[in-house]
């Protein structure tokens, strides 16, 4: 990449875009769902936090079509081997900087569909993942929360490491032992 | 010594309208205050609390930031020139525009023309950048935002022209001047509806968002614009926002003679914009076509008959 005109900014100016940059980013998040075989549990709590009762607009979050628009993308459910490909190519659709949070149980473990002859696994097999929130399904107050947590991450100007909660990962599988047995 | 203040007058003074001080920063500034209100509006109506007071800005500027894509086989020359088109289109109508109850910067006979036409142009590049695009989801979007265009563009035009005819002049100016004297709400109520809905439908607010819908086609024709692009189309939309409504109320609502008329009268219309932006649901593309042929053309038209009858009869 060549000199652009931010590469000549003195170090005082550049240091004030970038503030300026980060409060935008903060402050404007579009989001673009995608439903990568989940039982629909997740999507109407996803949808339930972005429709008037929790009203995430007014953080200036909004849900957007298309992924071109989005600078996070939600994914729910565990992600079976028809929507493998669809999910890799939704998230390289999607403008840098890029986010992904995984919401629900099975979208971190393959849940209680892990196992199953048409799942291929837990999104963070495919796509990388910055932030899990476990629940079957999450609250929208799980999901605001999770959401913050993203920015946060941002705040700080850093990647997040997100610790994929193995705990849920054990309590589902155990829950699958229960429902099978 | 005689040259300073000819360069004064001749560059300095139109540099800074067009820039900074009636058109360009300002009207963008301007313009994205408006978005807030009608999204604040849309918000409330919806018993929602909505977006606070800078969202429109930090949209804008996170776009802005963020990387822009240049799809495969598109050309990239239209496909970055076309939003700058967009936006300068609208900028330049805003010239002709009596914006915040100031005079137009520019005035000739015949400029309401020339403004219509331009502020058309912003759909014109929204057509071509989805054609441009070579997406299935633009392509169908941008067929549909044109054929929307040859539904609205007639009535919209002819609802102008009532004013216009009223104040026998073309220049908006003068018909503003002549409409401080005269509330044509009052004598041409359905040139002025035709007029409001079709602005509805040229900044393809709901009930018109066919050419966008979300539902159906992802984002229409900007689905492959990310950045830069989709920001600078953004732009161009609020501030036609704003000339639009200004140019409405100007002729309609008894003219626009200084700042606080200017503020009331043009949200008092971007009310009643919300009202039916959250009270009606998304039409066809057919059933719009329909609508604008069949009850908005005829009407207006028949109101301009009614107007020209009556003209010929008492003068």
């Amino acid at each position: 990449m060549a000199t652009n005109v931010f590469d000549m900014c003195p170090a005082s100016w550049k240091q004030v875009i970038s503030e300026v940059r980060t409060w935008a980013r903060l402050n404007s998040i579009w989001a673009v769902h995608f439903n990568s075989g989940s039982c629909n549990g997740c999507d109407i709590e996803t949808l339930a936090t972005l429709t008037p009762r929790y009203d995430v607009e007014r953080f200036g979050i909004k849900l957007q079509g298309s992924p071109r628009h989005a600078d996070v993308l939600l994914v729910t459910g565990p992600v079976t081997r028809q929507a493998r490909e669809r999910l890799v190519r939704t998230y390289e659709q999607m403008p840098e900087p890029k986010f992904v949070i995984s919401i629900g149980s099975c979208s971190i473990s393959g849940g209680v569909f892990e196992g199953c002859y048409n799942v291929g696994g837990s999104v963070d097999e495919v796509v990388p993942v910055d932030v899990y929130i476990p629940g079957c399904p999450p609250r929208p107050e799980a999901i605001i929360n999770g959401i913050i947590q993203l920015l946060t991450h941002v705040k700080e100007g850093t990647r997040p490491v997100a610790k994929r909660p193995e705990q849920t990962a054990e309590v589902a599988s155990s829950q699958q032992e229960r429902v099978v047995a | 010594m005689n040259t300073i203040p000819n360069l004064w007058v001749l560059s300095i003074i139109p540099m800074i309208n067009i820039l900074i001080f009636p058109t360009g920063l300002t009207l963008i500034l301007v313009g994205m205050f408006y978005e807030w209100i009608d999204r604040k509006l849309v918000a409330r109506l919806q018993n929602r609390i909505g977006p606070r007071w800078f969202q429109p800005f930090a949209d804008i500027v996170k776009l802005f930031a963020k990387e822009q894509i240049n799809p495969d086989k598109a050309n990239a020359l239209l496909f970055f020139g076309l939003p700058v088109l967009a936006l300068s289109g609208a900028l330049t109508a805003a010239l002709y525009v009596p914006l915040m109850g100031l005079a137009p910067v520019h005035s000739f006979p015949g400029d309401l023309i020339v403004t219509i036409y331009l502020l058309s142009l912003l759909t014109m590049s929204i057509g071509l950048a989805g054609w441009n695009t070579r997406s299935r989801f633009s392509l169908v979007g941008a067929t549909r935002a044109l054929t929307q265009t040859f539904a609205y563009e007639a009535p919209f035009m002819l609802a102008m022209l009532g004013p216009a005819l009223a104040a026998g002049s073309w220049q908006i100016n003068e018909i503003n001047t002549y409409a401080s004297g005269h509330w044509m709400v009052l004598t041409q109520p359905i040139c002025f509806l035709v007029a409001l809905i079709g602005l509805m439908g040229k900044l393809e607010l709901p009930p018109f968002d066919a050419p966008e819908a979300e539902t159906e086609i992802v984002a229409g024709a900007l689905t492959d614009y990310s950045g830069r692009g989709l920001a600078i189309f953004n732009i161009g939309k609020s501030v036609e926002l704003v000339i639009g409504i200004t140019l409405i109320a100007s002729f309609y609502l008894g003219g626009l003679g200084g700042i606080l008329p200017f503020l009331i009268k043009t949200i008092a219309l971007l009310l009643v914009m919300s009202v039916f932006q959250s009270l009606l649901t998304r039409l066809r593309i057919d059933q719009t076509v329909g609508l604008w042929w069949r009850f908005g053309a005829i009407l207006a038209l028949a109101q301009i008959l009614v107007m020209i009858v009556w003209k010929g009869y008492f003068q």
